[in-house]
């Protein structure tokens, strides 16, 4: 049976359409995925149906009946949940608080703890969904804080839940709790969304899947019935060609050289101890290792973020005395910082003005460096990068945090890799980016290289480790423990260097 | 040494600071409010001038003190609702229209008293607010002169408190309410109604902005001049800050600033040579002490001063 038809669902955002005459229908008891690229309209339209955004046209009807959906309260009251990407949970409150919170189940005034509490501990038993009610949701895991989002819902009474990228911030074992729980929820004939474009957990627990692009339903398919290949390309638009790189041998002219680096080497997880590391011209050295092994701190000390305690850095040749941002910008070193949010990009200031932030005092960009700003050149500077990296907005005026993080991303790109930098700092450059924008961030990367470009690469992504780098170096609390070739790496051996084993390694191909 | 030691002294000083600590206490529990919803309004002190005058035209005309108070409580709903309309609806910067508060209520009230009274030296009286002791409590020995025989609307402030903490930490509309100043989008994927419980704390925030200014011109002094509020309304913001966003840290706070204020009249009349200027510094030295201690640590509502668009991408 039919529980959700959205029909002919359009939505304008000033004059661009983010959905275009989407159609989705979801049956009861079925996994339904949404498949689409960023800025493919996914979010919009579940942001439609749980009554934050009001369409600008078309119509939403549950079990046959027309309704309209003005308010969250209302979608709440039809059983349509939603678990955001990013999560909705209050932090200051407990997790039994955030579960509560606007409920309208008691008519009693006050908070009836033990009684909400015991009916909430059935429902999660019921699910399998293991949590602890009385911590607050700052000491919980993000896996737990799902749990924490789906039960909310489930106490809600939703008939109907909505899982946005579910899987982008679990790891492999949480992923595998989570659709053991899917799996609960629809055998009780509950239905659910599930957005995501990994394209193997989409196919491990779809029923259907419907795939968007450019804002527009592109088609709905039955599991059984497709592969891997034909939902990528329906997904792009176009056939996908998944590139291989080639892989080189550098020995000539090391960019950069670290000597015994320490920082805050007392802590196994935020620090660095002892670490040497050369880079040289032209190649990509990977930095493999399991999130929060001293990866970030290493990013940083190499883009004059942080100032190491002991030991020395050589970059291209002449030892680093000043560790400011601006010496190591000056020296011609990009960054792509780990978190473009945070440090890549100002999310209030436009397009424009963030793909000019390091060059301000260039002569092409203002008169008497830094003085006046030449808004014509910016201008056509601008228009020449939204071309040439593809940046999709709808005007170089825009605010960026109103953009895709795939076109963030390109801003980031732009900015950094426009003057081909001797040294480019990339961390997690593909976090958060769909097939095709992934794609696009490593033909960069490998195009710089190719242009003489010294290549640090951070990524927890394993896979774009071992794909782009002609280098990989593990890295376990602090330290490097062990450099390996990027051709044909021995894959056991790095896996067990990741865990900290480096017993091995004395008989590894370890090359200098 | 003798005077400070003197019974009859601690008493007064105690009554004073009951006294003194009670509009600083409304008023940062109307900032509490304001808040805990997510709306900074740092024009407390022109809503006070506007409720200070509202109540004192009322209390004259009238001769009822109490019809006063509730006159300044409607002033300042009248005054705060314009915040509120600008910030709420139209996204404006809050710190921006709270200090336009600042500016235009004092300046209206002013302008509003000189239109009824004129422009000359001697001020108008209004009959002050009679003490309401309470029966049986306030014959008990000590206690009941020092805590029971005040004026309605100090017995009003001081049960606000605990009714506060309940609403807050026990009520399912105060865990909703405090979720709208923590994380308006959460709040509203919840079902709650974030724009409503924003403009009904505007509401209570003027309204008890508004008492906090009628009780100067209607239960402590009897005049209504230019500066009567004489910042309290700041000392009431920095109040929240030094009381952690909590019902019972604001008391702790209004009571601290209300003693220093007690204390400086008293030690004004005991030194008669000491500049009286510098003593009666000592309240908004005692603000700022506590805000640079205290004013570090963020802790008030995650969501606090920013406006709320619920299709915001």
């Amino acid at each position: 049976m039919e529980f959700l038809k959205m029909d002919g669902i359009t939505k304008k955002f000033g004059n661009a359409y983010a959905n275009k005459n989407i159609v989705l229908s979801v049956k009861e008891g079925e996994v339904h995925t949404l498949l689409g690229e960023n800025g493919a309209g996914k979010s919009t339209l579940m942001n439609i149906l749980i009554g934050l955004y009001q369409p600008t046209a078309g119509e939403i009807n549950l079990r046959g009946e027309k309704v309209k959906i003005d308010t969250p309260a209302k979608a709440v009251k039809f059983g349509i949940g939603m678990v955001h990407q990013h999560f909705m949970l209050v932090e200051a409150m407990t997790v039994f608080e955030n579960i509560i919170l606007g409920t309208t189940k008691e008519s009693s005034a006050f908070i009836k703890k033990e009684a909400m509490k015991k009916e909430i501990r059935e429902l999660a038993d019921k699910y399998g969904l293991n949590i602890e009610l009385d911590k607050p949701i700052t000491e919980i895991s993000v896996g737990a804080q799902q749990r924490v989002e789906i039960l909310k819902a489930l106490y809600r009474g939703a008939e109907l839940l909505i899982l946005d990228e579910p899987t982008a911030a679990l790891t492999d074992i949480e992923v595998i709790g989570l659709f053991q729980i899917i799996r609960k929820l629809t055998a009780e004939k509950k239905s659910v969304i599930f957005i995501s474009h990994k394209m193997r957990e989409v196919l491990e627990i779809s029923d259907r899947i419907t795939v968007l692009r450019a804002g527009e339903t592109i088609k709905t398919l039955d599991k059984e019935q497709t592969t891997a290949t034909e939902l990528a390309n329906l997904m792009i638009g176009r056939e996908l060609v998944t590139s291989e790189y080639s892989k080189v041998i550098q020995s000539g002219e090391n960019v950069l050289e670290l000597d015994q680096v320490s920082f805050n080497s007392s802590s196994k997880h935020n620090g660095i101890c002892n670490l040497s590391l050369n880079l040289y011209k032209g190649e990509v050295l990977g930095i493999a290792g399991v999130d929060g092994n001293g990866q970030s701190q290493l990013a940083q000390l190499v883009t004059g973020n942080l100032v190491p305690e002991h030991g020395t850095v050589v970059l291209k040749g002449d030892r680093v005395s000043n560790f400011v941002p601006k010496h190591f910008i000056d020296s011609n070193v990009s960054h792509i910082p780990e978190d473009r949010n945070k440090m890549g990009l100002i999310g209030n200031m436009t397009v424009k003005e963030n793909l000019i932030l390091k060059s301000t005092e260039k002569p092409t960009i203002s008169y008497g460096k830094g003085g006046f700003i030449r808004k014509r050149a910016i201008k056509l500077f601008a228009d020449q990068m939204k071309k040439k990296y593809d940046i999709r907005c709808a005007s170089l005026d825009q605010e960026i945090r109103n953009l895709s993080g795939g076109n963030q991303q390109k801003v980031i790109l732009a900015r950094e890799l426009e003057e081909v930098p001797e040294m480019l700092v990339a961390v997690h450059p593909t976090r958060g980016l769909d097939i095709g924008a992934t794609k696009y961030v490593h033909d960069k990367i490998i195009d710089a290289r190719d242009q003489g470009c010294g290549v640090l690469l951070i990524s927890a992504d394993f896979d774009e480790v071992l794909k782009l780098s002609d280098r990989i170096a593990v890295m376990f609390e602090g330290q490097i423990l062990g450099i390996y070739s990027g051709q044909n790496p021995p894959i056991h051996e790095i896996s067990l260097a990741m865990s900290g084993k480096e017993s091995e390694r004395s008989s590894s191909n370890e090359i200098k | 040494m003798e005077v400070f030691l003197n019974w009859n002294f601690i008493q007064e000083l105690i009554l004073s600071t009951i006294r003194m600590a009670t509009p600083i206490l409304i008023v940062a529990l109307a900032e509490l409010y304001s808040e805990r919803a997510g709306m900074v309004n740092i024009g407390l002190d022109g809503i006070m001038a506007f409720g200070a005058l509202i109540g004192f035209l009322v209390s004259y005309s009238t001769g009822q003190p109490l019809l006063g108070v509730l006159a300044g409580a409607v002033g300042g709903i009248v005054i705060n609702s314009v915040y509120a309309f600008c910030t709420i609806h139209l996204g404006a910067e809050q710190i921006v229209y709270g200090m336009a508060i600042n500016i235009f209520a004092p300046a209206i009230a002013s302008f509003l008293y000189k239109i009824k009274f004129g422009i000359s030296s001697s001020l108008a009286q209004a009959t002050l607010m009679q003490e309401m002791p309470i029966p049986v409590l306030s014959s008990i020995p000590v206690i009941g002169k020092l805590l029971f025989s005040h004026t309605p609307i100090i017995y009003l402030a001081y049960l606000l408190v605990p009714l506060s903490y309940v609403f807050f930490s026990k009520t399912k509309a105060g865990l909703n309410y405090k979720a709208v100043g923590e994380f308006p989008k959460a709040a509203e994927t919840m079902g709650i109604p974030v724009v409503r419980t924003k403009y009904l704390a505007c509401m209570i925030c003027g309204a008890l902005a508004g008492i906090g200014g009628a009780y100067l011109t209607t239960c402590y002094i009897s005049t209504y001049s230019d500066g009567v509020v004489s910042g309290r309304g700041f000392i009431a913001l920095s109040a929240v800050i030094f009381g952690r966003w909590m019902p019972g840290g604001v008391l702790l706070a209004a009571l601290l600033f209300g003693f220093t204020d007690a204390l400086q009249i008293r030690l004004q009349v005991l030194n008669s040579s000491t500049p009286y200027q510098l003593l009666a510094m000592i309240p908004y030295l005692c603000t700022l002490f506590v805000l640079a201690f205290f004013g570090i640590k963020k802790a008030g509502p995650a969501a606090n001063g920013r406006p709320y668009f619920r299709e915001e991408r």
